[in-house]
């Protein structure tokens, strides 16, 4: 009897978690199709008259689809970068025999404390020396840099279970060093190129601080910025049409999320578990 | 990381890119962080050398006593939420037997959204006009009274630009924690059990005591996250009214975005980042135990006599 109330209590705290964790994220969702007047009357309940009309608006505002592109192309960019950098810089501090690879590993590791705030203002003044603020570049540069860490770490700590014998084998076929990554190494490492770009493409989607530091021009604006733009550009806050284009920016990291939830969690959980 | 490969200019080619283009983007920005701090410029003109003014400048800066202490609450209640309500789910996460994954999965949905989209969704939840969720749920429970504008309350402010930021994380904490949990090996609950510990003695004697790394790190992660915390108070109230919810790297944005004071605001920055590291290094000697150290000692000395031996 003891039990089964302990049992009951348990589930009842774990989804009363649960609805504070998805509540407002729900809220979210059914506030983009609740009509203006109705959001400011009934917020809590249901909709009672669903509405599309505030998706209508900011796909006819358009510039939804702009922030979108914008964030898409220094997400794309930058992954490529990062996994690109990593999964080589990770071989090259894993599979060779040198003594100088353990100190670059530490020197790696150590950019995992460092705050991103100490780099806004050298390179803020360095973009504006060179003319360039407002590119795609100035957020692709530092969002590739802090990643390295983590994602130079995860490489390695792949490759350190693909065992030297593949590799001396290999070498005894007479593959090249090259050869080796591209052909042996690489291939093997797929879940770990998964892992690290979902979850870097979640987390440069929804960077704020170096867009905001270095994006001004409308043109260039990312999500996270372009989010901040509704409050305020229709005069009063429009909680209508922000929560549709909230929604509508959200979708693309909920769905790479879905689909490779396993590898997301590894990623942003690996940063604490294998220090 | 014992590798065999020796082809030295191979290692370089796949080691350097990685390594330039990461001094090139976190190490020199750093270093020069560090010089602005010792000059004085507001972002034209010549750059003023004032050796450690700044520095002085700030000790004396009420404001920035403000944020420093702000910055402390923040992070007690983020530390809280995150640590606290993560760790107790986990536990309980363990007892249950099914839809497990579903409920880690669905726990993780915070973490995924923009800190922008987060602070707009609480600034409606805090909202006076039109009245917000927090305001008609207190009235309708007949807390009424209690009712206030929370954004713009200085009693209520820090609170409500901390709980987001708590909120948005206690998820993959818990995650986290529950991965370690679930790891440990069942034999030693088991022996713990039969000798006479109970459930909970069990949970801090035994768990606990058990996952100590794992907490060291995300002790570490939720830390150092905390005193550079940014975008939710920023977008919320970027520190309002007045400095009444001022953190320090909001302060700093203010300084050098706003004001112009580059040296100042670097200052500051580099401030937050010896901060960071005394943090870590504090942790890791709490959670270093007096035998871990000897141990650690012993091992260093006999390495030494080794190498002399040779």
């Amino acid at each position: 009897m003891k039990k089964k109330t302990l049992k009951i209590i348990l589930v009842v705290t774990v989804l009363l978690f649960l609805f504070i964790q998805l509540y407002p994220v729900v809220w979210l969702f059914l506030a983009s199709i609740k009509p203006s007047t109705e959001l400011a009357t009934r917020p809590f309940a249901l909709p009672k008259e669903p509405t599309f009309q505030n998706y209508i608006d900011i796909f006819k505002e358009g510039s939804v689809f702009r922030y979108m592109w914008n964030s898409l192309k220094v997400t794309v960019i930058s992954i490529i970068f990062i996994v690109a950098l990593s999964s080589t810089a990770g071989f090259a501090l894993s599979k060779f025999r040198f003594r100088i690879t353990k100190p670059i590993y530490a020197f790696f590791t150590f950019g995992i404390m460092i705050p991103v705030q100490i780099t806004l203002i050298p390179l803020f003044c360095f973009y504006s020396k060179m003319g360039i603020l407002n590119s795609s570049f100035t957020l692709i540069l530092p969002q590739v840099g802090f990643a390295l860490p983590l994602s130079v770490m995860m490489f390695v700590s792949f490759y350190s279970f693909v065992p030297n014998e593949l590799i001396e084998a290999a070498v005894m076929d007479g593959c090249s060093t090259y050869g080796i990554f591209f052909k042996v190494v690489f291939p093997l490492a797929r879940n770990t190129v998964i892992t690290v770009g979902s979850m870097y493409c979640i987390l440069i989607w929804n960077d704020f601080i170096f867009a905001n530091t270095f994006i001004t021009d409308n043109k260039a604006k990312t999500v996270a910025l372009g989010l901040r733009d509704y409050v305020g550009a229709f005069g009063n806050v429009n909680w209508g049409m922000t929560f549709a284009a909230i929604a509508v920016t959200i979708l693309p990291p909920m769905l790479v999320y879905f689909a490779l939830n396993k590898y997301v969690t590894a990623g942003m959980t690996m940063g604490a578990t294998k220090g | 990381m014992n590798g065999i490969l020796k082809n030295k200019k191979a290692f370089l080619v796949f080691l350097l890119p990685a390594l330039v283009f990461y001094l090139v983007s976190v190490f020199y920005p750093i270093a020069e962080s560090i010089r602005f701090s010792f000059i004085k410029w507001g972002g034209l003109g010549p750059k003023q050398f004032v050796g450690l003014q700044n520095y002085v400048h700030l000790f004396k800066d009420k404001i920035f006593y403000t944020a420093f202490w702000n910055n402390l609450g923040y992070l007690v209640i983020v530390v809280g939420m995150q640590i606290l309500i993560g760790l107790l789910l986990a536990v309980l996460l363990t007892y249950l037997t099914k839809g497990v994954t579903l409920i880690k999965t669905l726990y993780y949905v915070p973490c995924i959204i923009t800190a922008v989209a987060v602070t707009q969704l609480f600034r409606s939840m805090y909202a006076t006009q039109p009245e917000g969720i927090i305001n008609q749920l207190l009235k309708a429970i007949g807390l009424g009274q209690f009712a206030t504008s929370w954004l713009t309350n200085v009693k209520t402010v820090l609170v409500c630009v901390s709980i987001p930021e708590g909120w948005r994380y206690t998820g993959m904490y818990m995650v986290i924690f529950y991965a370690a949990l679930i790891s440990l090996d069942p034999e030693v609950c088991e022996a713990a059990r039969i000798d006479g510990a109970n459930g909970w003695q069990t949970l801090i004697r035994v768990k606990l005591p058990m996952i100590k790394e794992v907490m060291l790190l995300t002790l570490t992660m939720v830390l150092t996250g905390a005193l550079r915390g940014f975008d939710i108070p920023f977008v919320l109230t970027n520190g309002g009214p007045g400095n009444v919810s001022e953190l320090m790297s909001t302060y700093m944005y203010k300084k050098a975005f706003a004001g112009n004071q580059f040296g100042y605001g670097s200052t500051i920055a580099v401030f937050i980042i010896i901060e960071s590291i005394l943090v870590v290094c504090v942790l890791k000697v709490l959670f270093t135990g007096k035998d871990e150290r000897e141990e650690r000692r012993i091992q260093k000395e006999q390495r030494r006599m080794r190498r002399k031996g040779k």
